[in-house]
């Protein structure tokens, strides 16, 4: 692989007389694409350059458990580093072509900063930084959800990335087309009877709209894995394959559900401003219900439940051996009692 | 309890993952022995799982047979040996054989055939109280006074650790 990601790098940097890549390495973790993180050497002419870098690869299809396009993911790092003040990490291309890697990838700059963020709560050693940490975040989030879209996604290509007939032409036409996606898709994320409280959770976002708020680009993986911090400041958001126009409260839902997987506590911060949710209406004015934010919880889980369990689907009727597909029936349990405690399933407690 | 994935599924999807993600990759030929040792460990509980609760009853007959049988072998035999062995069937006299358990594979069927059922009630509900038949709030009320405990403790069993493993 190191040899054709050389031949790529040589696109990337034609002015280089030497290219050496150094260090290069898988990195855990990242459920959803293979990635490695290397050095890149450039010698040219005004002298030596290194470069952190990271390849980011997609799966082969049957084991991917998302399916997006590099080129998008590309082109909206790049929008987003070109328009805004969001910490990201640049990209230096896409490779669409499966020739090279086997599969479709692309290269991005590997940014500074501590990536455990789980170091940031209970007894970690950065707890002290949780409150500025948090705060940025979410500072970083509400500028995410006040970019102009049509700026920064001319071509409208963030509106149904999965192709899924997603109509973000209004919020009603948005909720209504992508809870149908999700009832649409159940047959195939329905692994087993178990799974009837995933139908109930669809079934519910249908009948219990809340109301409207404009519609935003949403980060769609908003996590505690997902930004790297150093001091008392994020130094990038990472990981942007779900980005896509949506409801702002998906990003504050989803992180909900993985301070709850993570064992985390973004939520609880900045504690002098209330916590999350007050300081982003506090910047925002959206004056976001924690009854709303439980209805997006369930909206934002249904958003990652579908491809996840279509993959244990596709795990458990032989379609791939992937051993991560059946750890995540294991795992994906840790969030369950608080969804069905949304759904207000009698006897449940979170 | 999921019937899908069963246990011996997850068993041979621990296998396989030993074999492709591990094995390639360990250097140190102990550990390499390990992970072998533990196929075959995990292999031979794939084997004695569809067959133990089976076999551990059928046993518990065969020996309560087999000790009422050597104390009929030694109505001739005296001393204290020969008293303490009838002694012993004496008292498992009254013991009552233990019932064969159920087939799994059949518990498993008859279990699907129910959640599916139950799963297509609660798309019946939905479509009702969509038109407004509020009656239906109680029947979904129902299954989820059924099902929430059940995942809650099913849960409660399986679930291991207090956070996604690989992340950061």
């Amino acid at each position: 692989m190191e040899s054709q990601l050389l031949e790529l790098l040589r696109e990337y940097f034609p002015e280089a007389e030497h290219i050496e890549v150094t260090g290069f390495e898988p990195i855990p973790g990242g459920y959803s694409r293979e990635t490695y993180r290397f050095d890149a050497v450039v010698r040219s002419s005004v002298g030596e350059e290194h470069h952190p870098l990271i390849l980011r690869k997609d799966p082969p299809a049957a084991v991917s458990i998302l399916q997006t396009s590099r080129e998008i993911e590309h082109d909206l790092i790049e929008a987003l580093r070109m328009h805004t003040d969001i910490p990201i990490g640049r990209s230096l291309g896409h490779e669409p072509d499966p020739e090279r890697f086997g599969e479709p990838a692309m290269v991005i700059q590997r940014m500074h900063g501590n990536s455990r963020t789980s170091d940031l709560f209970h007894d970690g050693p950065d707890v002290h930084h949780a409150d500025d940490v948090m705060r940025h975040l979410c500072e970083v989030l509400v500028e995410l959800h006040s970019v102009d879209i049509s700026t920064i996604d001319p071509h409208g290509r963030l509106a149904d990335p999965r192709g899924e007939g997603v109509d973000a032409t209004t919020w009603d036409t948005y909720i209504d087309t992508t809870v149908e996606y999700y009832i649409r898709s159940f047959p195939d994320v329905n692994f087993d009877p178990t799974v009837t409280f995933v139908l109930d959770l669809f079934l519910t976002l249908r009948r219990n709209k809340p109301r409207p708020l404009p519609l935003v680009l949403v980060h769609g993986d908003f996590n505690p894995a997902n930004f790297l911090y150093e001091g008392g400041r994020v130094t990038a958001l990472i990981d942007w394959e779900n980005a896509r126009i949506g409801d702002p409260r998906e990003d504050l839902g989803w992180m909900t559900t993985m301070d709850i997987l993570s064992n985390t506590n973004v939520m609880a911060h900045p504690v002098d401003e209330g916590g999350f949710l007050a300081y982003y209406n506090k910047l925002t004015g959206f004056d976001i219900t924690q009854d709303e934010v439980d209805y997006f919880t369930l909206f934002g889980t249904a958003n990652i439940a579908v491809p996840v369990n279509a993959a244990i689907k596709r795990r458990l009727d032989g379609e791939t051996t992937e051993f991560m597909h059946l750890y995540l029936v294991q795992s994906s349990l840790g969030t369950v009692p608080n969804l069905l405690r949304l759904l207000d399933y009698p006897g449940v407690s979170q | 309890m999921n019937t899908s994935p069963s246990i011996d599924q997850m068993l041979e999807g621990v296998l396989i993952s030993i074999s492709t993600d591990i094995l390639p990759n360990v250097v140190n030929p102990k550990a390499a022995a390990t992970a072998q040792m533990m196929q075959s460990v995990i292999q031979g509980i794939r084997q004695l799982l569809p067959v133990y609760d089976q076999y551990l009853a059928e046993e518990h007959n065969q020996m309560l047979g087999v000790l009422r049988e050597v104390a009929g072998t030694i109505v001739g035999s005296s001393g204290p040996a020969a008293d303490r062995i009838r002694e012993r069937a004496a008292a498992l006299a009254n013991s009552a054989e233990l019932p064969m358990p159920l087939d799994r594979d059949a518990v498993m069927a008859a279990h699907r055939r129910l959640g599916v059922a139950l799963q297509e009630s609660m798309i019946d509900l939905d479509e009702l109280q969509r038109a407004g038949d509020t009656d239906a709030d109680a029947g979904l009320e129902a299954i989820r006074g059924h099902l929430g405990p059940r995942i809650a403790r099913d849960t409660q069993t399986f679930l291991v650790g207090d956070a996604l493993l690989g992340r950061g």
